[in-house]
């Protein structure tokens, strides 16, 4: 996977509905996804949804926010921790961009974008550099959560079986 | 022949639409009880009196000024209510009211506020009656529409994002929800729960958020549509760039 990874023939694509999408749309679109061959990694893009008010007068009053559920994708839990707004994912090549592409027009009941370009790093910058070290997964590269605490929610393998 | 004001030139539904939120010509379209817009606006307890700040100023005796013998004072300034605040955040996807016009309509049509303007939010500081007057105002008029518009008087955060599937702008705070087809605000405007759900009316459909809305869009009324609304905009820009220039020498 990781050959295929470095490889720079892969497509980089991102879905960008017209409307923030509910917990159960993003659900259904996720799964469509995963059961297409062929996905390296894809992370999930929207604002982000807190815990609890951050400030002003509540501060610290629980939130609750109806999009802040945990979805089940590929049999795997997942806690959204932002209202989704947009997926960006690398995948194997133009064949599977079609299949992504369906997938969406099945799936999403609003208008949608849906382009080709860079959207995740393919090259290990400096921070990365010093973050992870030389040896790092270069599979890693630009999918951490500059806000999110890496270690309490560590990127979710959908399909560890694949990576083998 | 009375001189009639003009507020905002134009032909367009927006640039007509402006013109209404400037001279508070605007249409009623929802009610909102008096103890609900209190119970949102979080400031006291429903039905309770307005705490003060000074004695009634017919108890405190004032200096002698001819100013204040013309001025007649706000009832909220009269009574002594404390200054107390309403914030507004409108969607850029055809909210009815801008940060701008909603300050027009409060420092044309209102005495005593204190409007502020920025680029998401507007907030009105006042004596508190004569803020909670403006806030109902404001409210129950075409000027607001639930959905896309949103008492928020912390955490703003939304207005320039694309609308949810429902069509309500995003709120990180989650105080405005659709229920059935109607707005419900079941947190106060700084995000603290409340007693009560406060229903707040249907929200507009696409069509007539197009229809009411001051804000030019290229997907609803372009701004260069307006070729009047054009011309008085480069007259301001061209007289404020030769003001000043006397090319003498």
């Amino acid at each position: 996977m990781s050959e295929a990874f470095s490889d720079a023939n892969t497509v980089q694509l991102e879905i960008f509905p017209s409307r923030l999408l509910k917990p159960e749309t993003a659900q259904s679109l996720l799964n469509e996804i995963a059961e297409i061959e062929g996905i390296i990694r894809l992370f999930i893009h929207g604002p982000r949804l807190p815990q609890t008010v951050p400030y002003g007068p509540a501060t610290g009053v629980p939130v609750q926010h109806p999009g802040n559920k945990v979805i089940e994708v590929a049999g795997q839990a997942i806690e959204l921790a932002v209202y989704v707004g947009g997926i960006r994912m690398e995948v194997l090549d133009a064949d599977v961009k079609e299949q992504v592409r369906d997938a969406c027009d099945r799936v999403l009941p609003v208008s949608f974008e849906f382009r080709e370009g860079n959207f995740i790093p393919r090259m290990q910058t400096v921070s990365d550099y010093a973050k992870r070290g030389p040896d790092a997964d270069p599979i890693m590269i630009g999918m951490t959560d500059p806000k999110g605490k890496l270690s309490k929610h560590p990127i979710c393998i959908l399909k560890p079986e694949q990576d083998e | 022949m009375a001189y009639e004001l003009q507020y905002y030139p134009g032909a367009t539904s927006v640039a007509e639409n402006r013109r209404k939120h400037m001279s508070g010509k605007v249409e009623k379209l929802r009610e909102i009880s008096d103890d609900d817009l209190t119970l949102v606006l979080g400031h006291r307890a429903p039905g309770s009196d307005y705490p003060s700040t000074h004695p009634p100023l017919a108890e405190m005796g004032e200096p002698e000024c001819s100013i204040r013998e013309i001025v007649e004072p706000t009832p909220g300034a009269k009574a002594g209510d404390r200054v107390r605040y309403v914030q507004f955040v409108d969607s850029m996807y055809n909210a009815p009211a801008t940060p701008y016009f909603r300050s027009y309509a409060a420092a044309i049509n209102f005495r005593g506020v204190d409007p502020g303007t920025l680029s998401g939010r507007q907030v009105v500081e006042a004596r508190e009656r004569d803020m909670e007057e403006l806030a109902k105002f404001q409210i129950e008029t075409e000027m607001t529409c639930p959905a896309l518009a949103g008492l928020r008087g912390a955490t703003v955060h939304g207005h320039s994002l694309r609308l949810p599937e429902d069509g309500v702008m995003f709120d990180m705070l989650d105080r405005v929800r659709k229920e059935g087809d109607v707005i419900v605000m079941h947190k106060d405007q700084v995000g603290r729960p409340i007693d009560k759900k406060v229903n707040l009316g249907k929200p507009m459909s696409e069509a007539e958020a197009a229809k009411r809305t001051t804000i030019y869009r290229v997907d609803n009324v372009a701004f260069r549509d307006d070729a009047e609304v054009i011309e008085w905009v480069h007259r301001v820009f061209d007289k404020r760039t030769i003001y000043g220039f006397k090319p003498e020498n």
